[in-house]
C-alpha cells in the first residue's frame, strides 16, 4: 500500500468539482436507507455531514463525547467564516480566495481541494442563512463583512465574537432534525476506542460509554471521523480540554495514513500563561488585530521595569514603544498571517524584550483605537472578548493595553484524505481539522469553519456516495464477526493494562510533561537539535506511561482519570510522529518554523525544491519505526512564490 | 402528576387571566367602601350595595368573579406543586440568586389573602346568601310610608281578617322598638335580625338586604379586625406589586418602549389601591 | 488562599449521595474555580482515591458544558461568568465553599457533580431548528433581516445550554432556555414558517420532561453567563398565545 492516489479530477482546476460530481457514482433512495454510516465526533463537520447524509436517507449514527453535539468545540471560534461572496465589491473571488488559502497556507496545500473549498465557500453562508443562522447585518439588512489576517479583501462573515458558536448551533440544529426525523442517531457520552477494519475496509467501531464504561461495538458501511485536532498534545492550548487526537490515532494503527503532523499553528493572541495550576490558554480573537496595535517596549530596561512592576505600560510614551509587526511588515502591518505574528513574539521576547512576568507577553494595545473610534465603538466591536479578558485577568483593557501571547491553536496535520476525503483504507473518511487536506502549512483566519462546514455539507455528501454506491450488496454489517470480537477484547486489554499499572504519577502530571517536551523542543521555532533531544524523551516518557502511571477508579464507572490516560497513551505515540516529521522537514514553512533555514532577514526560507510534498505517515506496528511516504504536491495553476507581507 | 393535560404556558395565561379578572374588580370594590367615609348615615354605601346586590348584569358578573378567584386559588396551589415537584432534592445552601422583591412569595402572599377573603365572605358575602346570619336595618321613611298604605286599606275595610291581624301585630312591634335601634340620624332603624324586620315591617320586607354599611362600620369598630384588614392589605399590596408586571410578561406584553410604563402602572397600583382600602380602618381608628 | 470545601458526592444515578468536606490550601486567587478542582483532583489522586466529577470543556465560557452550584449560585457568586471562568479572587480567603450539582427533575445525577442535562437536547429535537435541509437554498442576501431584529436574535442565540436557568430557577423551569431559542427563529424571517408549531411542540416536550412552570421570579436571567433577556420569556409567551388562538397547527398530545 505505497502508492498514495489522491484521485484529483481531470480537466481546469474550476471545472474538477463540477466534473467529478457529474460523473460520480449515486446511490438511489431505496439502496439510502439499507446503507448505515458511522460519524464520530458533533463539532462543525461531524454534525453537518450526519445531517447532510440523514436528510439524504443513509441511516447514520453519531458519537459525542460530551453530553450534547454543542459542546464540539467548534463552539468556541471566534471570529468569522470566510466566503468569497465579494458583497462588498472589493474584488474578491473564488480565484482570490482560492490563492489566498494557498498562499496563507505557504503552498503546502493540494490544489484543488482548496479550489473546490473556495468554490462551496459561499453555499456554505446561502445554507447558514437559511438555517437561522443569525449573522451580523448591515443598517441595509444584508450581511455584513469584517477583515481577517492575510486577506486584502473584507470577506469574513460574522455573529458577533461568537461565529463558530452560531455556526455549530445552526449543525446542530440541522442534525436536531435530523435525530427528530429518525434517520440520525445520537449516542452521547461515548468515546471511540477503536476502528474495525473487516477484509481492508473500514467496517466499524468500539466505543467506550463514559458513564458507566461499557464497552459497543457498532457496525456500519462506512465511517467518518470527525474528531478535531490534536492540539492538546502540548497540554497547554486553546483546544478544549477533551479534544483528542485519539480517534485520528486509532485509525492510523489501523492503517489509516498520518499527514504533515508537524504543521501546528501558533496563535499569536492568546492570554499568556500565569502559573503551574493553569489547564488551558484562551484565545482573544484574530479579529482583535483589526484594530489593536501590538507592541513590547524599544528599551529592553523599560520591559525588565515592566516584568518586575515598577512600570506600567501606559507610562511608556510613544517614541518608546517598538510596533514591531508594523516596523517589519509595513504592507499587511498587525494582520499579517497568524505563524508570522506568532513568531514575531517569539523573537522579541526571545531576545529580552517581554512584558508579562514570565517573560513571554507582548502588548495588544486599543488606545489609537478608542482615540479614533471612540470608546463606545471598540465595545460595540469587541465588548464580550473585552469583558472575557478582565474576567481572566482582572485588568481593564480600556485602560491598560492587553497582555497576549503566542498559543497552540489548530493542527493542520492529520489522517491524510484523497479528493473524495477518502483514508487509505477504504471506508474511512476523514473530514474537518481531523484531515489534513486545505490549509498547507498554516491555516488562515476563518477558513477552519469553512472547511469544516464545506466538508460536512457539501463535499462528503457527494463523495461518499461515490464509496457508497459499491456497497448496496452488501448485508448489514454484523458485529459478531472475528474482527469486531478482537477489536472489542484489544480495548478491554489495554484499558485493563493501564489501570493495573498502578504507578506512582498522575495522568496530568505525565500530560504537563509531555506538553513541556513539545512545547519546548517541538514548538513554534524548531531545530534539528532539539528534535533530536525530543524523541529519546518521547520514548522515555512513553515507556514512563506504560510503567508509571496512576490510575484510580474502576472500568465499570465513569472515570475521567481513565479516560485522560488513554488519551495521553496516544497522544504521546502522536507527538513521536509530530517529532519525526518535524525533524525530516528541513525548511520552514508557515507554522512549521526550523531555526536553521531562514532568511538573511531572519524569515522563514522554503525549500520548494526538497519538500513541496506531503509528508504522509505510515505505522508499521509497536516497536517499528513508521515510515514516511511523499505525496508530491504539483501546482499547474497557481504561480509558487516566497510568501512576503511586507 | 399530568392532571390537567394543558401546556404550562396555558396555564400560567389562565391564572394571569383570571387575575386580570380581579384586579379589574378591586377598584370598583374599593370605589363602594370609599363611600363608608361619606357622612351620609350610609346612603351612597347602601346605594351602592344595592345595586351591587340586585343588577342583573352584576349578577352574572358575580359568578364570573367567584369562579375566578377560585380557579385563580386552585390552579396557583396545582402550579405551585408541579412546580415542587420539578426539584425533588432541594439545594442544601438556599439561594442567593437576586430576584425582584416579592416574586418568590406569590403563594404565600396569596395565601394570606384568600385566608382573609374566607374571613371576608363569612363577614359579608355569606350573609347576602343567607348563609350567615347579619344585621338588617329599614329606612323609618320607608316603613312609614308602607304602614301609612296599609292603613288606609284598613279604613277602607280592604283587609281581610288575617291581614288585619298582621297590621296590628306589626302596629304593636314598631311601638316596642328600642330607642338605641334607632340611628342618630333617625332615618333608619339598625342592627336588626331578619325576623325583627320582617316583625317590624311587615311580609313585604321578606326580601330584606342585609345592612353592610353597620356591619362594615360595626366592624372597624373592632380594633383587631381593623389591625388584620391593615396588615392584609399590606400583604395584598405586595402581591399586587408582581402582579401586573407579571401579567404582562405571562401573556407576552413585552416592549423595549412600553414595558417601562407597565413596570410603573404596576408600581402604582400595587400602592394606591391597597392604600385606599387601608384608608378606611385607618378613618375608623383615627378620625372618628 | 485556604479554603473549606464542601462537595455533593454520589457513586452513579442510583447512589445515595452525601456532602464531603476536604481542605485546600495555597491557592492562588488567579486560579479559575475549575483549575483549583483540578489541583484538588490531583491530590485526591495522590491519595489513591476517586476524583471529584464534574463537567467541564472548552474553559473559556462558550461550550457550556460546565455548571455547578456554588455558594447558592449556579456559576458562583461572580455574574455573567461561567464556572470555568470563575476565579478565586472572588473569595475571601479561609471561606468555606458549597458545592452541589444543578439539582432539577428532569437532570439526574451521573456521578458527583455531573448531571444529564440531554433533556435540553430533547427539546431543541422538537423544534428547535429551520427545516431547511442541505442544499438548494436562496441566496443569502436574498432575504433582508433589519439590523435592530438580526442583533436582538443573536442575543436570544447565545445561549450556551448551561442549564443554569433551570439550576436557578425555584421551579427548576426551563422555560428561558427555550424561549432563547422560540425567539430566536420568531425573530428571524426564516423561522417563521413553522413558528407556529414550534412554540407548541417545544413547549409541550419541556413540560413532559418534567420541568416546573414560569413564575416570572426572574432568577433565570440573574444567573444567566450570557444575560439572556427575560423578554425573550414574553416573546414566547406571546408566541404561544398567538399559535393557540390563530394557527390551526397543534400538538398532538
Amino acid at each position: 500500500m505505497n502508492t498514495l492516489d489522491s484521485k484529483i479530477p481531470e480537466g481546469q482546476l474550476s471545472e474538477k468539482w463540477t466534473k467529478y460530481k457529474a460523473s460520480q457514482k449515486l446511490v438511489n433512495p431505496a439502496n439510502k436507507r439499507k446503507l448505515d454510516v458511522i460519524v464520530v465526533g458533533t463539532g462543525l463537520a461531524g454534525s453537518s455531514a450526519a445531517a447532510s447524509l440523514g436528510a439524504l436517507g443513509f441511516n447514520v449514527k453519531i458519537f459525542c463525547i460530551s453530553d450534547s453535539p454543542r459542546r464540539a468545540h467548534s463552539i468556541a471560534a471566534q471570529g468569522g467564516i470566510n466566503a468569497a461572496k465579494n458583497y462588498q465589491n472589493d474584488g474578491d473571488s473564488v480565484d482570490r480566495l482560492f490563492y489566498d488559502t494557498i498562499k496563507g497556507g505557504d503552498y503546502r496545500a493540494r490544489e484543488a481541494n482548496v479550489y473546490r473549498l473556495a468554490e462551496v465557500s459561499n453555499s456554505i453562508i446561502d445554507q447558514c442563512v437559511a438555517q437561522g443562522v443569525p449573522f451580523a447585518r448591515d443598517y441595509s439588512g444584508m450581511l455584513d463583512n469584517r477583515s481577517f489576517g492575510g486577506a486584502q479583501v473584507s470577506r469574513t462573515f460574522y455573529a458577533k465574537g461568537q461565529t463558530g458558536q452560531q455556526l455549530l448551533l445552526g449543525a446542530y440544529s440541522a442534525l436536531s432534525k435530523e435525530i427528530k426525523a429518525g434517520t440520525v442517531e445520537m449516542y452521547e457520552r461515548r468515546e471511540m476506542m477503536d476502528l474495525v477494519v473487516v477484509d481492508g475496509r473500514a467496517r466499524g467501531i468500539i466505543t467506550r460509554n463514559l458513564q458507566n464504561g461499557e464497552i459497543e461495538r457498532w457496525g456500519a458501511h462506512a465511517v467518518v471521523i470527525a474528531t478535531g485536532g490534536y492540539g492538546n498534545v502540548y497540554f497547554l492550548s486553546t483546544n478544549a480540554m477533551n479534544c483528542n487526537g485519539s480517534a485520528a490515532v486509532q485509525c492510523y494503527h489501523k492503517g489509516a495514513f498520518f499527514a504533515n503532523p508537524c504543521f501546528v499553528q501558533i496563535h499569536p493572541t492568546c492570554i499568556p500563561v500565569k502559573g503551574d495550576y493553569q489547564s488551558k490558554l484562551t484565545l482573544m480573537s484574530e479579529s482583535l488585530r483589526n484594530d489593536g496595535r501590538i507592541w513590547v517596549p524599544k528599551k529592553i530596561e523599560d520591559a525588565v521595569a515592566i516584568r518586575e512592576g515598577k512600570l506600567k505600560p501606559t507610562e511608556i510614551t510613544e517614541e518608546d514603544r517598538d510596533y514591531y509587526l508594523e516596523r517589519r511588515y509595513p504592507a499587511f502591518g498587525n494582520l499579517v498571517p497568524r505563524d508570522i505574528a506568532s513568531r514575531a513574539a517569539k523573537e522579541r521576547c526571545d531576545a529580552g524584550y517581554g512584558v508579562a512576568p514570565s517573560g513571554y507577553g507582548v502588548y495588544l494595545d486599543f488606545k489609537t483605537a478608542i482615540e479614533r473610534l471612540g470608546r463606545d465603538k471598540v465595545e460595540a466591536r469587541y465588548g464580550n472578548l473585552f469583558q472575557m479578558y478582565e474576567k481572566i485577568v482582572d485588568v481593564d483593557p480600556y485602560e491598560n493595553p492587553m497582555m497576549i501571547y503566542p498559543a497552540v491553536h489548530y493542527t493542520m496535520g492529520g489522517l491524510w484524505v484523497d479528493y473524495e476525503l477518502q483514508t487509505t483504507i477504504p471506508g474511512l473518511f476523514a473530514t474537518g481539522e481531523a484531515n489534513f487536506s486545505d490549509h498547507g502549512a498554516n491555516r488562515l483566519g476563518a477558513s477552519a469553519l469553512m472547511q469544516g462546514l464545506a466538508d460536512g455539507y457539501f463535499v462528503l455528501p457527494y463523495t461518499m456516495q461515490n464509496y457508497l454506491s459499491d456497497q448496496i450488496y452488501e448485508s448489514k454489517v454484523s458485529t459478531e464477526t472475528e474482527e469486531f470480537v478482537v477489536a472489542e477484547k484489544s480495548v478491554k486489554e489495554k484499558l485493563e493494562k493501564i489501570m493495573a499499572i498502578k504507578g506512582e504519577k498522575t495522568v496530568d502530571t505525565l500530560q504537563r510533561e509531555l506538553g513541556h517536551i513539545m512545547w519546548e523542543y517541538v514548538g513554534m521555532g524548531r531545530n534539528a537539535q532539539n528534535l533530536q533531544k525530543a524523541i529519546p524523551m518521547l520514548e522515555d516518557l512513553k515507556k514512563e506511561f506504560w510503567s508509571n502511571v496512576r490510575v484510580t477508579g474502576d472500568l465499570t464507572s465513569l472515570n475521567p482519570e481513565l479516560e485522560k490516560a488513554v488519551r495521553l497513551a496516544d497522544h504521546i505515540e502522536l507527538s513521536q510522529i509530530i517529532a519525526k516529521d518535524a525533524l525530516q522537514r528541513e525548511e520552514s514553512c508557515g507554522g512549521h518554523y526550523r531555526e536553521e533555514f531562514v532568511t538573511e532577514e531572519g524569515e522563514a526560507k522554503r525549500n520548494d525544491q526538497d519538500f513541496m510534498f506531503v509528508g504522509v505517515w505510515e505505522y508499521k506496528g509497536k516497536d517499528q519505526e513508521p515510515v514516511m511516504h511523499k505525496e508530491d504536491l504539483k501546482y499547474e495553476f497557481i504561480n509558487v512564490q516566497q510568501r512576503n507581507y511586507k | 402528576m399530568k392532571l390537567i393535560q394543558f401546556a404550562s404556558i396555558t396555564k400560567k395565561i389562565a391564572l394571569a387571566a383570571f387575575g386580570l379578572f380581579l384586579l379589574l374588580f378591586l377598584p370598583v370594590h374599593l370605589g363602594i367602601n370609599l363611600c363608608l367615609l361619606r357622612d351620609d348615615g350610609g346612603e351612597w354605601y347602601r346605594n351602592a350595595s344595592h345595586f351591587m346586590g340586585t343588577n342583573y348584569i352584576v349578577k352574572v358578573f358575580e359568578i364570573v368573579l367567584l369562579a375566578s378567584v377560585l380557579l385563580h386559588i386552585c390552579l396557583a396551589i396545582y402550579l405551585t406543586i408541579e412546580n415542587w415537584l420539578a426539584r425533588p432534592v432541594r439545594y442544601k445552601v438556599r439561594t442567593k440568586t437576586k430576584t425582584p422583591f416579592m416574586s418568590r412569595y406569590m403563594i404565600w402572599t396569596g395565601g394570606i389573602v384568600a385566608c382573609f377573603l374566607v374571613l371576608h365572605f363569612i363577614n359579608f358575602y355569606f350573609v347576602k346568601l343567607d348563609l350567615v346570619e347579619g344585621k338588617y336595618s329599614a329606612s323609618i321613611e320607608q316603613v312609614d310610608k308602607l304602614f301609612q298604605q296599609k292603613a288606609m286599606k284598613l279604613q277602607q275595610g280592604e283587609l281581610n281578617e288575617k291581614e288585619q291581624a298582621a297590621l296590628m301585630a306589626q302596629y304593636q312591634a314598631i311601638s316596642q322598638i328600642s330607642p338605641e335601634k334607632m340611628d342618630k340620624s333617625q332615618k333608619n332603624m339598625v342592627n336588626l335580625t331578619k325576623e325583627e324586620v320582617i316583625q317590624y315591617c311587615g311580609e313585604d320586607f321578606k326580601h330584606v338586604e342585609p345592612d353592610f354599611y353597620t356591619m362594615s362600620k360595626d366592624l372597624f369598630a373592632n380594633k383587631t379586625y381593623s389591625l388584620i384588614y391593615l396588615v392584609v392589605f399590606v400583604v395584598l399590596g405586595f402581591h399586587l406589586y408582581h402582579a401586573i408586571n407579571s401579567l404582562a410578561q405571562t401573556l407576552g406584553l413585552s416592549h423595549r418602549k412600553y414595558s417601562p410604563i407597565i413596570d410603573w402602572v404596576s408600581i402604582f397600583y400595587a400602592v394606591l389601591v391597597p392604600l385606599g382600602f387601608a384608608i378606611i380602618p385607618l378613618w375608623f381608628m383615627f378620625m372618628n | 488562599m485556604d479554603f473549606t470545601l464542601k462537595i455533593w458526592r454520589q457513586e452513579n444515578r442510583k447512589a445515595k449521595g452525601r456532602f464531603e468536606t476536604y481542605k485546600i490550601s495555597n491557592i492562588s486567587p488567579d486560579c479559575s474555580f475549575l483549575e483549583m478542582l483540578d489541583i484538588l483532583n490531583e491530590s485526591l489522586v495522590d491519595k489513591l482515591s476517586h476524583p471529584i466529577c464534574f463537567d467541564h470543556d472548552c474553559r473559556e465560557g462558550i461550550c457550556g458544558m460546565c455548571g455547578l452550584y456554588i455558594n447558592g449560585h449556579p456559576h458562583g457568586p461572580d455574574s455573567a461568568v461561567t464556572t470555568c471562568q470563575l476565579h478565586m479572587r472572588k473569595f475571601s480567603d479561609g471561606e468555606t465553599i458549597t458545592i452541589e450539582p444543578w439539582r432539577a427533575k428532569p437532570f439526574p445525577i451521573i456521578r458527583d457533580l455531573i448531571v444529564d442535562r440531554t433533556a435540553l437536547d430533547k427539546i431543541i429535537q422538537e423544534g428547535g431548528y429551520v427545516s431547511a435541509t442541505t442544499g438548494g437554498v436562496p441566496d443569502g442576501n436574498a432575504i433582508l433581516i433589519s439590523k435592530h431584529k438580526a442583533d436582538e436574535a443573536m442575543d436570544s442565540a447565545s445561549c450556551i445550554g448551561c442549564g443554569a436557568c433551570v439550576a436557578a430557577c425555584k421551579n427548576a423551569s426551563a422555560m428561558l432556555f427555550v424561549s432563547a431559542k422560540v425567539s430566536q427563529l420568531a425573530l428571524l424571517p426564516q423561522g417563521k414558517p413553522e413558528a407556529a408549531i414550534r412554540v407548541q411542540n417545544m413547549v409541550a416536550k419541556m413540560d413532559d420532561l418534567g420541568f416546573g412552570n414560569c413564575t416570572n421570579t426572574y432568577a433565570c436571567e440573574a444567573e444567566c453567563p450570557k444575560q439572556i433577556k427575560r423578554s425573550n420569556i414574553a416573546r414566547m409567551n406571546r408566541e404561544f398565545i398567538c399559535a393557540k388562538v390563530a394557527s390551526e397547527e397543534s400538538t398532538k398530545r
